[in-house]
């Protein structure tokens, strides 16, 4: 019987050892995915993910702060400032910092230094969207996998991040050049050029200096002279016109279209331009938006959601037709325009009303132009609208606002200018006395990463919000 | 051996070709005790057949068999014998009881064992305890049958998936999955619940709900540790051991069985029915608010007065919306053999329509075991099951959601127009989302096609040494289709979430899952000494388990009711593949010494490819313990069997495929214009994780008492999980949302007793009752240094008020977090709310908010148990079964969204002006009176959305409700036709059947059923509200066999 036994023990163990070699175990590699990806996807996807991080913070909340666009529902909580967190937005930025940060990582390691200054700028973006919305946020520590609950960088700290970032992206170009190129369509702003990706950078740079109008280190000089680097038409400016399927605003007009109802047009922003809070009718409104069924442009009152009934087109919506939210309407990071407005604002504060005159009026023509209105009306329109030539700090946020329709950029002159837009009121039923002034941090920060969360509310300023 | 083969297959031609032949025949006789006394109540069955009678008070039954057929007597405390029925009329039986007991029970690897003989727990429920339940899902019917194992459901959906775990969840891994293995004739098959392709929102099946439940003879339920030690890492969490029903030799026979059920929800919430659509007050019928506007007569005059259509009576849309639910179900099945071989066969249908429109299921199933016996050492046998099964899977979430937006003033029921468009409940009836259009018109429809196959080789070369090989298959492809119509024409009503992206949609997703299993073994039986037996065991088994997966989205339809991929604007694809290996080498030594001493002592090693390479091969023990006590000692006569149990193991665990590194995954919408993206995946894998360990401590004891009339069985077990592997959730500022981590340790502690008697035996009368309790205590007792919790999951809740479930040390598992009302003199950091502090009241006069989370309540039971009665009255048999769930607590979603739309009936208080009572700030007591409604006040306050929307639906305390329940599981009333009726018929023997489940609930909580959860995952379990309900159901089954 024991030899029986030791039989049946060996027959075991051939069957373990022989049958089933040890590779056969060797199958953990998830076949799905990679361990180190191409540089260019990387790239791909960031660069697109960077145009739609800015849709995902107008549509998510700016917009509506800014009353661009108002809730076709009564007392919505976006509309009347009830715990915005805007989450969806915080987690799209910081998907895409991530890639960023692995880009810069991988292209210094594999010298693709294209690669690496592209990555800069378009982190330095994502930054300041972060830090000009919610305010101080995880950055120094945050990316790299081994810090299970990054701090928070103030965000001073994170302004600073920003100008060493461009800066380095700037100084990175003339090697870069020599390093191998960006595959075709890789990069969805500039197709690799990096020429407009420098002036890009010296745009940026004058955006996030300008931001510190209200604060002691506010310095015009420096703001003008980055804004000489920048932009000279705005046929350069930093766009996305490439999607997955469409622009994100047409998904937004196409689901209104289907009455899943939102795209809504906001009483604030059609008074603005129909005559009704200046008397000269701004040309762009036609090629924005829908008239209604009556052949009138209609905004909603922010917190009184629709006054007709949701279906007949009683209101004024994001349309297909519209410039910024047809199928592939350009999906802007910084434009020509806005940098004609920031040299102007740092023009004024240096005391320089010529230099401010021109580029205001610059920056009104070039928004004018880009959106198909045509040149004699755009200036018929500075005519009859600006008598005089001298050109003030409420004329130039009067233009912003319109020339920079949608962008996330308003709401950061909303809070530098107080919110001093004409006629421009608390939404009806708000949750807060006044207007706000930053969203909070989401829900993935403070159930994950309690312990760092600053204690923050939406009327908690940010650092350059001093007055 | 080759001719023997051939002759065996050929048999088996012949059996399924044969016709019956033999006769009929009334058997009769007596059972008595070893004592001499008559046995009353013991269960004489027909093996293989649901059929059977029990013993009258003079221990005599009756029963129409067939020569051939072989009776099996059974009872409670005596074991069971059995014996071939020849051509006599009479068989008397001899049953022994207490120390002679010979009951054997089914143990891992499918081995059969003496039950006195096992240091563990482990209980068994046969085709009759199965069959009196009329669960469609085998899980199902499980309820309330055994101490230790808590099922539950996603509510009462055709098809529906079933929860089931057994001694308390053992992981601190949300995603992990702590349901037992299920084993289906030596054969581990998938029990998995797949939710790829958007089958999380839509109550999908899980897998075991494939199985044919009258296809079953018996399951057997070990509750994990030293039970399924040798089982390995995949039984970690217990095993449902499957033994399928076998041919019988020398007899063909044939049954039929047909049920019918109907069903209705068997519990709506409340819903005020006084104030009708529009906002502060105000009549809209226009308005997006279905119930914030003025009482329906106020409405009346409102709108006469504006010239507006007259405002309806308010519908009950809740109970309005759903439907009758009816199902059928058919089985066939054929058995029979000869001394050499036996087979049985059988075919089912299913078909299931639900309470919730357009929700429906089918199942077709066919079965074939069978078995051959060459020699007196070689035997061998297999099976086949295939099952075609699926159907539409409703979205119950979206469907009770736009319920509640639903303005009650129109009736849901008027959905769709002749044109194929929407019927709304705003703008003329052109919009706002109506919950029955959404059903009929966006779709989620899974088709299922499985192969479970198993074969089995035994080869005994002397009577002390026997082999046992079995190699199994479990493959099944699932194909499910979801879509949604596009609009009729440009802009007309449709539901919303047809028109996500673009004009319709269509989702393809195709899966295929194929796991095989291979397990040779030994057994090796001796004398060691004269009164020492030894049984030795040693084997090896292989998995290999693949799966893989291609989903494709066609957004934009060009034709708007084409459901084809070819008809899609844009086409987005995305494929997953899986696999998974695992290799286990196992040993089993046993000794028993004189009958009455039991030890046995196993060793597993297991190497798993999910685990780095250093740390793939992990070994584990266990030890057990059985002792007769009543064989060493002298006891009371009215003792009549007492036994100690004892045994403890460490179970090593490993965990999922591609846990081990950092990848790079293409995001979804890519490629773009032939540009591929890349993005870091969001999950950080860890190169250097070591398998988890479950060790498990448990101690037991048996009990009988007055010649086994009562019997009592008490279990308290203690199972630590240690180096458990988990994904901890991150801050996205990480670079990662989860970082799989060995993080931490939890305890589960329980009592398990189990109560058996027969308190009434009479002449014609008997009655047998059974309780069971459970009591488990669960721990976390440690998680990975520098992390305070870990985020299971969290429900929606407006306002803020969303619930979460999270981990933290010193807490038991499931805790649930949420907003509460602030008290005076409450800190920051209390977990719980102090409820005799007194609450806090605004500036305002409102109640003040507490926006730290606190502790509301544990999804977690504190006990359960069920009292199931059976009563016997010649051929009649009423049995019946009450299920208690106590100290369980649940977030109600709907609840939440009723308090913010004015639907809950506690909202009629909405034009009152009240004090709230509590103290303000300054700790002197409220005085300020509030009007509770919306916009100005009576005394000409603004007061916005009212307190519903400003604070009440912001306090999630208000919706973290008590869920306890007791209810009547399930009633059952058959009657056997006595065999005299039948005697010179074709027909065996016919019975009748009518069962009601869920015929009472009484629960404190104000949803539908609180069984419900949101869906099967471990982050579901306490969340409910808007689930599929929960229904009653009663059915009509008739048994025919010839």
């Amino acid at each position: 019987m024991n030899s029986l036994l030791s039989t049946f023990l060996t027959v075991f163990a051939l069957l373990l050892f022989s049958g089933c070699g040890a590779d056969y175990l060797d199958i953990n590699e998830n076949p799905n995915v990679a361990t180190r990806p191409p540089l260019d996807g990387l790239l791909a996807n960031a660069s697109l993910g960077t145009a739609n991080n800015h849709q995902s913070i107008s549509n998510g909340h700016s917009s509506y702060f800014v009353q661009y666009l108002a809730s076709p529902n009564q007392g919505s909580s976006t509309d009347i400032y009830d715990e915005v967190t805007n989450g969806g937005a915080w987690n799209g930025i910081y998907g895409d910092m991530t890639d960023l940060y692995d880009l810069i990582r991988f292209g210094e390691e594999d010298g693709l230094l294209r690669h690496v200054a592209i990555a800069k700028i378009l982190m330095a973006v994502n930054l300041g969207l972060i830090v000009d919305n919610w305010g101080s946020a995880p950055y120094s520590n945050a990316f790299t996998g081994e810090e299970l609950r990054p701090t928070y960088d103030t965000a001073e700290e994170l302004y600073a991040s920003i100008f060493t970032l461009l800066e380095e992206a700037i100084a990175l170009m003339p090697a870069a050049a020599d390093t191998p190129e960006i595959g075709a369509g890789s990069d969805f702003v500039y197709n690799g050029n990096l020429d407009l990706w420098t002036k890009a950078a010296y745009s940026l740079r004058a955006r996030y200096l300008n931001h510190l109008s209200e604060t002691g280190a506010y310095d015009p000089t420096a703001v003008l002279s980055a804004a000489e680097n920048g932009f000279d038409s705005y046929e350069e400016d930093a766009a996305v016109t490439r999607f997955a399927i469409r622009n994100p605003w047409a998904q937004v007009a196409i689901s209104n279209a289907g009455l899943v109802l939102g795209g809504w047009l906001s009483e604030q922003f059609i008074d603005a331009v129909n005559g009704t809070t200046y008397a000269t009718v701004d040309p762009r409104l036609p090629l924005l938006t829908n008239e209604n069924e009556d052949g009138e442009y209609v905004g909603t009152p922010n917190g009184e959601g629709r006054a007709g009934t949701g279906t007949a087109t009683s209101e004024s919506y994001l349309v297909t037709e519209g410039y910024f939210s047809s199928e592939n309407a350009p999906l802007d990071i910084i434009t020509y325009a806005e940098l004609k407005f920031i040299e102007a604002e740092a023009a004024l504060a240096a005391s320089d009303q010529n230099r401010a005159n021109t580029a205001f009026r610059e920056g009104v023509t070039a928004s004018m132009l880009e959106i198909g209105v045509d040149s004699s009306a755009a200036v018929a329109y500075l005519n009859e609208a600006y008598d005089t030539d001298a050109v003030t700090l409420d004329d130039l946020f009067r233009e912003k606002y319109v020339a920079l329709f949608l962008s996330p950029e308003t709401w950061v002159d909303a809070r530098r200018y107080d919110y001093a837009y004409e006629d421009f009121e608390l939404p009806t039923g708000a949750a807060l006395n006044s207007f706000p002034l930053r969203v909070i941090y989401p829900d993935t920060e403070t159930n994950r990463n309690a312990e760092n969360v600053p204690d923050v509310t939406m009327l908690t300023p940010l650092f350059w919000d001093t007055e | 051996m080759k001719p023997q083969k051939i002759r065996g297959v050929l048999s088996l031609l012949v059996l399924f070709l044969a016709t019956s032949v033999w006769a009929q025949q009334l058997v009769t006789g007596t059972v008595t005790g070893d004592d001499g006394e008559p046995l009353i109540g013991v269960s004489v069955r027909i093996e293989g057949t649901g059929t059977g009678t029990v013993t009258d008070v003079d221990g005599t039954y009756s029963l129409t068999t067939q020569e051939g057929n072989t009776l099996i007597y059974s009872y409670t405390g005596y074991g069971t014998v059995s014996r071939e029925v020849g051509t006599q009329t009479i068989i008397d039986v001899e049953l022994v009881a207490g120390a002679q007991l010979d009951e054997v029970v089914v143990t891992a690897l499918g081995i059969s064992r003496e039950r006195k003989a096992l240091g563990y727990a482990v209980e068994e429920i046969e085709s009759e305890q199965i069959e009196r339940t009329q669960q469609n899902n085998l899980v199902n019917s499980l309820q309330g049958q055994v101490a230790g194992v808590q099922v539950t459901s996603a509510g009462g959906g055709p098809g529906q998936g079933a929860r089931i775990i057994i001694r308390g969840i053992n992981s601190l891994d949300p995603s992990a999955n702590n349901e037992p293995l299920f084993v289906i004739d030596g054969i581990p098959v998938s029990n998995e619940t797949l939710t790829a392709g958007g089958g999380a929102e839509r109550n999908v099946s899980n897998r075991i709900a494939d199985i044919n439940p009258q296809d079953v003879e018996s399951m057997t339920v070990l509750k994990g540790g030293p039970a399924t030690a040798l089982y390995g890492l995949r039984a970690a969490n217990g095993a449902i051991i499957i033994t399928t029903k076998r041919g019988q030799a020398g007899k063909l026979s044939v049954d039929f069985s047909t049920t019918y059920g109907t069903e209705e929800v068997n519990k709506f919430p409340e819903t005020q029915r006084v104030y009708t659509q529009g906002y502060e007050g105000v009549y809209d019928p226009d308005s997006f608010w279905p119930s914030w506007g003025p009482t329906v007569e106020e409405a009346r005059q409102y709108a006469e007065e504006n010239g507006l259509p007259r405002p309806n009576d308010l519908f009950n849309n809740y109970e309005n919306a759903f439907q009758q639910g009816n199902q059928w179900r058919h089985t066939l099945s054929v058995s029979g053999g000869d001394e050499k071989a036996t087979f049985r066969t059988s075919i089912s249908r299913l078909e299931h329509e639900g309470v919730l429109p357009f929700s429906d299921y089918e199942n077709t199933s066919f079965r074939i075991n069978a078995n051959y016996v060459a020699s007196e050492k070689f035997n061998f046998g297999g099976g086949v099951n295939y099952i075609r099964s699926g159907g539409n899977r409703v979205n119950a979430d979206r469907f009770s959601t736009r319920l509640t937006y639903w303005a009650p003033q129109y009736d849901v029921n008027d959905y769709i127009n002749e044109d194929g468009s929407m019927i709304g409940y705003q703008a003329g009836r052109t919009a706002g989302n109506n919950p029955i259009y959404g059903e009929a018109t966006n779709k989620f429809i899974d088709d299922v096609d499985r192969y479970i196959g198993n074969l089995n080789f035994s080869y005994a070369p002397f009577p002390s040494l026997t082999f046992n090989y079995t190699i199994g298959l479990d493959q099944y492809s699932d194909f499910r289709q979801n879509y949604g119509r596009g609009s009729v024409y440009p802009g007309a009503p449709n539901f919303e979430d047809n028109l996500s992206n673009g004009n319709g949609f269509v989702v393809e997703t195709r899966m295929r899952s194929r796991d095989v299993t291979s397990n040779i073994n030994g057994i090796f039986t001796s004398t060691v000494l004269p009164d020492i037996n030894m049984r030795f065991l040693a084997g090896f088994d292989v998995f290999d388990s693949s799966y893989d997966r291609v989903t494709t989205t066609g957004y934009d339809l060009d034709i708007y009711d084409l459901f084809s991929l070819n008809n899609a604007a844009d086409i987005q694809t995305e494929s997953n593949l899986r696999n998974r290996r695992l290799l286990g080498l196992y040993g089993d030594l046993s000794f028993d010494y004189r009958n009455a001493v039991y030890l046995t002592v196993t060793g597993r090693n297991d190497w798993s490819s999910t685990l780095p390479a250093a740390n793939r091969s992990f070994f584990y023990p266990s030890v057990s313990l059985g002792l007769i006590m009543d064989e060493l000692i002298e006891l009371p006569s009215a003792i009549s069997f007492f036994k100690i149990r004892t045994s403890y193991a460490g179970i090593g665990k490993d965990t999922d495929p591609y846990r081990t590194s950092i990848v790079y995954a293409n995001p979804t919408g890519f490629p773009i214009e032939g540009v591929t993206g890349w993005s870091r995946g969001s999950q950080k894998g860890a190169n250097d994780l070591k398998p988890e360990r479950t060790n498990t401590f448990e101690i037991g004891t048996n009990l009988r008492f007055l010649q086994n009339r009562l019997s009592l069985d008490f279990t308290y077990y203690d199972a630590k999980s240690v180096d458990q592997i988990i994904p901890v959730p991150t801050s996205l500022t990480t670079g990662f949302s989860s970082f799989v981590l060995n993080a931490g340790s939890m305890r589960n502690r329980g009592v398990e007793l189990m109560l058996k008697g027969s308190p009434v035996a009479t002449e014609n009368f008997l009655w047998d009752v059974t309780l069971n309790y459970t009591r488990n205590r669960n721990e976390v007792l440690e998680i990975y240094e520098g992390i305070e919790d870990i985020f299971i999951g969290d429900h929606f809740g407006y306002a803020g008020a969303s619930a979460t479930i999270r981990l933290i040390e010193g807490q038991p598992y499931g805790n649930i977090y949420g907003r509460s009302y602030a008290r005076y003199g409450a800190n920051d950091d209390d977990l719980f709310i102090d409820y005799s502090q007194p609450m806090l009241i605004g500036a305002d006069g409102f109640p003040v908010i507490e926006t730290t989370q606190k502790i509301l309540g544990n999804t977690q039971p504190d006990w359960f148990g069920a009292i199931i009665n059976n009563f016997t009255y010649k051929g009649l048999t009423f049995s019946f079964q009450i299920d208690t769930r106590q100290g369980v607590q649940k977030y109600n979603q709907q609840g939440n969204f009723f308090s913010a739309f004015g639907i809950a009936p506690y909202t009629l208080n909405r034009e009152e002006t009240i004090v709230f009572e509590g103290v303000t700030a300054d700790g002197e007591p409220n005085t300020q009176a509030v009007y509770l409604g919306q916009g100005t006040g009576p005394d000409g306050r603004a007061y916005g959305a009212g307190y519903y929307r400003n604070t009440y639906r912001g306090s999630t305390e208000n919706f973290v409700e008590d869920a306890d329940w007791i209810r009547l599981r399930n009633v059952s009333i058959s009657y056997q036709l006595p065999a005299t009726l039948l005697e010179n018929l074709f027909i065996d023997n016919v019975s009748l059947r009518v069962t009601g489940n869920n015929l009472w609930l009484d629960t404190p909580y104000s949803g539908f059923d609180p069984e419900g959860n949101r869906g099967n995952g471990n982050t579901d379990t306490g969340f409910g509200g808007f689930t599929y309900p929960g229904v009653r159901t009663v059915f009509f089954t008739l048994n025919v066999g010839f």
